[in-house]
């Protein structure tokens, strides 16, 4: 069987800022106080009457291709999965933080509790190897979310993408991400 | 509501703790140079000066080290680091360049310790009688050369790992700034050589202060000086002007640039032509100019 290649797509003009996914990821993670996993801040407001356009733009774990995280990482705790997630060795982590400085999208944090650093899994283990979704795909109220293989053709994420122009955020880095946004429908 | 509303401020990972970590790391590689290569090279042996450089290395490493591993998530398994190896981290190659620096430095240090005490201890017993001692100390002394040449490359790998591994992050634009835009030569592991040189040298001197002809040391010093203004001068021309701009730019001018190079150059000048003693005020200054330049280069990395 082809190895999974899982990727995130975030469709910003379905996106209404409700925050469902910031509190489902904290409900299913169980995410310290104060940190995040995931969250969706807003772009700022811009423009002046009648033009005026605000937007959301989700934030986590970009699950890069070339992740930075994975290759300063001196203990081999942050790793490529054989679905090509990012994860983090629990085990294995001493909280040096390095990863933290080479993230250029923030999505790292220290989890106090653990002393290790956490972050975004897809939801990998709870939910996503058991053939489901990650907890906010699953409870996107607008619909904005969509999650599935890239290696299958047939996937939703797949023939979404065929069809629209998904973008990486700063893809001056060369990192690769396996997380696409669609500003389709947005004013930029 | 600052999940939704707020503007993201970047998060600094590594903060002061890091940065002193990277200094003290400097001062030990410099020290340890100044040391071994006087000891090696110096025709008129200068033992305070060997001594001073010695024992400064070993406090310094050791303090650093101490700063490095409280500063970890899990400060209790920083054995990890030692059994599982990323060859492609920067930070994991570190380890073991730093160890081993450790390693030599306490050696180097215990054989100039064993050795000074031998002597005084001759001092002594020849007013009396003629005693050679041959203590098992001497026979150790056999290596102090060999231990003082390995260092030395140990010395010159730390001081310039401290930079590596702010330039390896590719993601960060001030840290990964490369020298005079040569893509493969990346410009922190050379700043950082000189400056550890330079703080090293001065540190060392400020142990040895009252002792003999100091005058080729003062000089060099003023080298590393000019040199690491040159330096800085390039990075400012290299990197965009937001990063002498921003909130750390009164501690780049002030601490850096004005405490820790202008003023010593200008006092050691003075010393040197008047032959007046300034290497407290001189050596004090360049140090508090290498802690200073540390806090720059790490907040300023991340906070842009």
């Amino acid at each position: 069987m082809l190895a999974k290649k899982y990727t995130m797509i975030i469709n910003i003009a379905k996106c209404i800022g409700c925050q469902a996914c910031t509190v489902a990821c904290k409900f299913q993670n169980n995410v310290p106080d104060g940190k995040f996993r995931t969250k969706t801040p807003a772009n700022e407001l811009k423009g002046t009457y009648p033009n005026v356009s605000l937007y959301f733009v989700k934030e986590a774990c970009q699950m890069c291709q070339k992740a930075p995280c994975v290759s300063v990482c001196p203990t081999k705790a942050s790793y490529y999965n054989e679905d090509g997630v990012v994860l983090v060795d629990e085990d294995k982590c001493v909280g040096c933080l390095y990863c933290m400085t080479a993230c250029p999208y923030d999505a790292r944090f220290l989890n106090k509790e653990t002393g290790a650093v956490d972050k975004c899994t897809f939801c990998y283990e709870l939910k996503v190897s058991k053939g489901e979704k990650p907890a906010c795909v699953s409870t996107c109220v607008g619909g904005a979310l969509i999650f599935g293989d890239l290696n299958d053709p047939l996937s939703q994420a797949s023939q979404f993408l065929a069809k629209h122009k998904g973008e990486v955020r700063k893809p001056e880095f060369g990192t690769y991400p396996n997380v696409y946004y669609i500003y389709e429908g947005v004013v930029k | 509501m600052d999940v939704i509303w707020g503007v993201s401020v970047n998060e600094v990972a590594w903060g002061g703790l890091i940065a002193i970590y990277l200094f003290l790391a400097g001062i030990a590689g410099g020290a340890f140079l100044t040391a071994s290569l006087t000891d090696l090279f110096s025709k008129q042996q200068n033992p305070k000066v060997i001594r001073s450089g010695a024992y400064i290395a070993v406090v310094s490493i050791i303090v650093g080290l101490g700063l490095l591993v409280v500063d970890l998530g899990r400060p209790l398994s920083f054995w990890k680091l030692l059994l599982n190896v990323n060859m492609g981290s920067v930070m994991s190659i570190g380890v073991f360049i730093v160890s081993g620096f450790t390693a030599l430095s306490v050696v180097y240090g215990y054989l100039i310790w064993s050795s000074a005490a031998s002597q005084k201890q001759f001092k002594i017993t020849s007013a009396n009688t003629e005693v050679t001692s041959t203590s098992v100390g001497q026979g150790l002394q056999a290596f102090r050369k060999p231990v003082a040449g390995l260092g030395v490359l140990f010395s010159i790998g730390t001081a310039t790992y401290t930079g590596f591994l702010l330039s390896a992050v590719t993601t960060n634009n001030f840290w990964y700034t490369p020298f005079l835009g040569i893509e493969a030569v990346p410009f922190l592991p050379i700043l950082f050589l000189v400056s550890a040189s330079s703080t090293g040298l001065a540190a060392t001197l400020i142990g040895a202060c009252n002792c003999g002809d100091l005058t080729a040391y003062k000089k060099v010093d003023m080298v590393l000086i000019i040199l690491e203004m040159v330096l800085l001068f390039i990075l400012y021309l290299s990197v965009e002007p937001v990063f002498f701009g921003g909130s750390m730019a009164a501690l780049f001018w002030l601490g850096v640039v004005i405490v820790g190079l202008i003023v010593p150059l200008l006092l050691s000048f003075y010393g040197i032509t008047k032959h007046k003693n300034v290497i407290l005020p001189v050596c004090g200054m360049v140090v508090i100019g290498g802690l200073s330049l540390r806090y720059f280069v790490v907040y300023t990395g991340q906070l842009f």
